[in-house]
């Protein structure tokens, strides 16, 4: 079994090529059924599709990498209806540990548009829910997958990959939170009726804003945007130093082109708030606040250029956790080969298993032919006893060489091993799947039998 | 016997800086773990103290620390445990590592007098105490409050940002905080001055300066309070005054208690 991704991505398609494949709008679940009656890559394949805005990818346990590979872009392009040729230099694939590792960063945020944000992990687990649930995960595949939300949560807590506001809105929000504590029961104004207001004041709100206030030169526009955030009132513009007073944050964004909050008024409006704190959000350009207004005591300002700055800085954060992340991402891989590796002998396990198993059931029906003297109970006694002891016998004898297989860390070691394994008991060909040795063993076995079993029923008569 | 709690305090330090640096959950665990044994053990300390002269150890000034820090341990535990809030773990521990130290490697045990016992001796030294200890934990939260408050107002959001809680709850703890300390430095110094008139003991009077330093802090902290409720004084300057006020609180705690005091041996 070997492990293959099939995907496209932010990182090798635009979204023109993205929306066409999205897996979502067509549904996982069928896909993940069509996928497992075509049987790409041969049979007792598993399957997994891991769809999001910003990716589609297949992952696949499977024999046959090279066909299964071609099998798949045929069928994406069969299945959303897009002619292939348009998405196959998208199309990137890789296989066995590098797909592992691929998923893990994928888990980790890694591999991200904005790095290090949350929501990729949830829907790697929608991924692997999915085909869990339409029985195309197998023993790999779920390994792989826990393996992968594993590295996720470790990233999580272990770095600061996912820290720090990396979008202004959510740093203005950041910010209140830090100075206020919980937005709950604030009150915020905004100057101006303009859409960049709108869309902040919209974007407080949402966070549990209790009063927004709109201010704006003409009361009508005001009345209009406080409609639209809806639960809003309108004030008029000479009231402005009124409902100052009593907001704890206030969102500029007007046109003005001279700065509409002095110092000297915002140190009058400070004045009956008794060392209350006002958070200032300054995003219009040219600026509605004076610079200085910032060192009035308990007042925060900070305009559109300090925020995208503080973005930057996250962003330069989480840029520098990466090292630490992909650590973790290693570390993790390390793991996952050592369980793949020990996988690598089980062929091999089972073939010699079976083969111990066989000469023993070959032996005991042999025997049946000498205890047919006996009475039939007496037989059928002798018969269970010998099977029950031989039965343990191999198991004890097998023990240790399973063990010792299993356990051989380095895949040279394992693969001579395995030979040398194969060539002393004279396996011939490792069987590639489980299911074969059952099959050759009884080609070599059962004549035997049959030839035998009749002749002592018959002479018993 | 002080150098059990003394290691445990340490670790607690090491294991709450390290949970400051990397604060992942598994460290914070460990760190209030390694401080509720600390305490536990410090309070066995001081219960068989208790045991052995058949009263809390609070009259000489070393046991009178090791007291403090206990106290100062288990409002902190305390105040992490109601607001799930551990970044301020490593700047107490500092504090009570440095105290603790005192008690830890100083082991003359003083003589007592005979005066200094019954209940109203009692209920003003563990009022004091008690009313340190807030001090203490205003004092960090005020420092913290001020590293936040630079953050934010300079722009540079970095360690402190990250990791303290917000500016309004700092400021109200830190609120809370001297309010009950203030509460309990009055009753505290009632206590003292009723106790030292029914003894009539010498030399209780403003030129000890025990007592006058004393004074000093009840007005710095009785400022902060008119300050914070009627001026409209918040945020950076009241931290400022917890912080004068503690620095006066520990002045008199340590150097007057073991160099200069004539009355307050103890």
């Amino acid at each position: 079994m070997r492990l293959l991704l099939v995907g496209i991505s932010h990182r090798t398609a635009p979204i023109e090529v993205r929306e066409r494949v999205d897996f979502q709008a067509r549904g996982v679940e069928l896909a993940l059924r069509t996928l497992a009656s075509r049987k790409p890559g041969g049979t007792g394949g598993e399957i997994a599709v891991l769809s999001t805005c910003n990716r589609a990818e297949l992952y696949m346990a499977c024999d046959d990498v090279a066909t299964a590979k071609s099998e798949l872009v045929s069928f994406v392009s069969a299945f959303h209806d897009v002619d292939a040729t348009a998405i196959e230099p998208h199309v990137y694939d890789v296989t066995d540990l590098e797909a592992a590792r691929h998923l893990f960063r994928v888990a980790a945020g890694l591999d991200s548009l904005v790095v290090g944000e949350p929501q990729i992990l949830g829907q790697v687990k929608e991924a692997h829910n999915a085909a869990r649930q339409a029985e195309t995960a197998g023993p790999l595949l779920n390994r792989l997958f826990h393996s992968c939300f594993a590295v996720g949560k470790r990233v999580r807590t272990e770095t600061n990959l996912g820290s720090g506001a990396v979008s202004v809105s959510y740093a203005a929000v950041g910010l209140a939170r830090k100075i206020f504590g919980d937005l709950e029961g604030r009150s915020i104004v905004v100057l101006g009726a303009g859409e960049m207001g709108k869309l902040t004041a919209q974007h407080m709100k949402s966070q549990g804003v209790r009063q927004v206030t709109i201010v704006s030169r003409t009361i009508a526009h005001a009345a209009r945007t406080a409609e639209a955030i809806g639960g809003a009132t309108a004030a008029r513009w000479e009231d402005m130093d009124a409902a100052l007073a009593t907001s704890d944050i206030v969102i500029t964004a007007t046109g003005a082109a001279m700065p509409i909050l002095t110092k000297a008024r915002i140190e009058s409006v400070m004045r009956p708030r008794r060392g209350r704190p006002l958070f200032i959000i300054d995003i219009a350009v040219p600026r509605d606040v004076e610079a200085a207004a910032g060192e009035i005591e308990q007042v925060f300002l900070y305009n559109i250029d300090d925020l995208q700055a503080s973005v930057r800085e996250n962003l330069a954060r989480r840029a520098s956790e990466v090292v630490r992340a992909d650590a973790i991402v290693d570390e993790e891989l390390e793991k996952f080969a050592t369980w793949l590796r020990s996988r690598g002998v089980i062929p091999t396990v089972v073939a010699l298993r079976q083969s111990f198993e066989s000469i023993r059931r070959a032996e005991v029906d042999r025997l049946d032919f000498k205890l047919s003297g006996l009475p039939p109970e007496a037989r059928d006694e002798a018969r269970a006893r010998v099977d029950e002891i031989t039965h343990l016998l191999v198991e004890k004898l097998l023990l240790t060489p399973t063990e010792q297989l299993k356990g051989l860390a380095d895949p040279e070691t394992a693969t001579m091993y395995a030979e040398a394994v194969t060539r002393l008991f004279g396996l011939s060909e490792p069987p590639a799947s489980d299911k074969e040795p059952e099959t050759r063993a009884d080609n070599r076995v059962e004549p035997f039998t049959r030839n035998r079993r009749p002749g002592p029923s018959g002479r018993q008569r | 016997m002080n150098l059990v709690p003394f290691a445990l305090y340490a670790a607690a330090f090491v294991a709450y800086a390290w949970h400051f640096a990397r604060r992942t959950p598994a460290l914070g665990r460990t760190a209030t773990t390694a401080l509720a044994a600390a305490a536990l053990s410090h309070t066995f300390i001081i219960g068989m103290r208790t045991m052995e002269v058949g009263q809390v150890p609070v009259f000489d000034a070393t046991s009178a620390i090791s007291m403090f820090v206990w106290l100062l341990a288990v409002a902190y535990l305390y105040t992490e445990v109601t607001t799930d809030e551990r970044a301020m773990g490593v700047f107490i521990l500092t504090l009570i590592l440095a105290l603790q130290a005192i008690p830890a490697f100083k082991t003359d045990v003083e003589v007592r007098s005979s005066v200094l016992r019954g209940p109203l001796f009692g209920v003003h030294v563990s009022s004091l105490l008690f009313a340190y200890a807030s001090f203490a934990l205003a004092f960090v939260i005020g420092i913290t409050y001020v590293l936040l408050f630079k953050e934010i107002k300079t722009k540079h959001l970095g360690v402190f940002f990250a990791r303290l809680p917000s500016l309004q709850v700092l400021d109200q703890m830190n609120q809370r905080a001297i309010v009950v300390g203030w509460v309990f430095l009055t009753i505290g110094l009632v206590a003292g001055v009723v106790f030292a008139e029914q003894t009539q003991a010498p030399a209780m009077s403003l030129q000890d300066p025990k007592i006058f330093v004393a004074l000093i802090c009840w007005v710095v902290y009785s400022f902060e309070l008119f300050a914070a409720r009627r001026i409209g004084w918040a945020g950076r300057r009241t931290a400022y005054l917890s912080a004068l006020g503690f620095a006066i609180v520990l002045l008199n705690f340590v150097p007057i208690s073991y160099f200069l005091t004539s009355s307050h041996k103890f």
